[in-house]
């Protein structure tokens, strides 16, 4: 029976190796992660601003509602951001 | 003799025209390159499946690591739940590596420093995604626009900018993709515009130059090709579980 256990215990031992190895290797690449937030600050801005241009244009309501979501677009990039690089530190 | 740098990214007709209910339809030098990356990674696992061993054989082994590779990346970032996806994600990361790679070659033409092609795909996997969500979690998917602990008078604010958040996913995939092929390309090309233009006594510096920025694209086709891939789990994932 302990030739068993040490068996198992073997079998864990490079199971763990084998997850520690392999597994984030890729997903921390400063490169990567580098891309991925590069552009997170702009799409979101611009999405609001269009979003804000649009609704001026529907309602005739010229700068109010593009200046309005401005500040939202910022406020969602710098979360869009901060969540990816929440992200990469958990990895 | 300096060319123009963004000659490279026009699309132009190859062959006859041809119109279905009034839409072009006919063959470009863009689509040309969609389709022999795809024959390349048909032709690809082809060999690789051609005779299987339990000892595989070159290109047998090459197969193995794209399946196991992604196979791990989908469990890294979405979990067992997306198994189900994983010959979208597999598909969709072989194809815009093709693309990326054959667009490397010279005389050819890179389909991804389209920003409608990336766009195209992105809006693809964003919408597939929304229905995903919506399948698995019914109404409840709404919830991913409502963070929990937020205090109340705080909360209509915070919808809009995780509206505009969701919203934005498709955008920055899709001009990620797209800002790296085209930056690197241009890059390319302007380089290989002052070895011919300062000659063989000053010219092979921009020639070396050249030759690491060559090494870097490829990374960076590489790269960006896995990072759409992994940002498309990351996304399904969001989708599957809502863990916000």
């Amino acid at each position: 029976m302990s030739e068993l256990d040490d068996l198992k215990k073997k079998i864990n031992i490079s199971k763990n190796k084998i997850k520690t190895k392999f597994l984030p290797s890729s997903n921390n690449n400063p490169i990567g992660s580098a891309f991925r937030i590069s552009t997170e600050l702009v799409a979101s801005l611009f999405v609001a601003l269009f979003i804000g241009w649009y609704v001026d244009k529907w309602l005739n309501t010229k700068p109010i509602f593009i200046i309005i979501f401005f500040f939202f677009g910022v406020a969602a990039g710098i979360l869009n951001v901060v969540r990816s690089t929440k992200m990469i530190n958990k990895d | 003799m300096a060319e123009n740098p963004m000659e490279q990214f026009e699309v132009f007709k190859i062959g006859p025209s041809l119109l279905l209910n009034g839409t072009n339809v006919s063959l470009t030098n863009s689509s040309l390159f969609m389709i022999i990356s795809v024959f390349l990674i048909i032709l690809f696992f082809a060999l690789g499946t051609r005779k299987l061993n339990i000892i595989p054989g070159k290109i047998q082994v090459l197969n193995e690591l794209v399946f196991d590779f992604i196979s791990k990346m989908i469990n890294d970032t979405a979990g067992l739940d997306a198994k189900p996806y994983f010959s979208f994600i597999l598909t969709l990361f072989l194809f815009i590596l093709s693309l990326n790679m054959v667009g490397l070659f010279p005389y050819s033409f890179t389909v991804t420093s389209q920003i409608i092609v990336t766009f195209a795909l992105a809006t693809i996997i964003f919408i597939g995604v929304t229905i995903v969500g919506f399948i698995k979690n019914g109404v409840g998917f709404l919830k991913i626009f409502v963070p929990s602990g937020i205090p109340v008078f705080l909360l209509p604010l915070i919808i809009v900018i995780e509206i505009i958040s969701y919203l934005s996913r498709p955008i920055s995939l899709s001009v990620r993709l797209f800002a790296n092929m085209l930056a690197g390309h241009t890059m390319l090309k302007v380089f290989g515009g002052f070895v011919v233009a300062l000659g063989i006594y000053v010219g092979w510096l921009p020639l070396s130059f050249s030759i690491a920025l060559i090494a870097l694209e490829i990374l960076v086709a590489f790269l960006q090709a896995y990072v759409f891939a992994v940002l498309s789990c990351i996304y399904l994932n969001d989708a599957l579980h809502m863990h916000h």
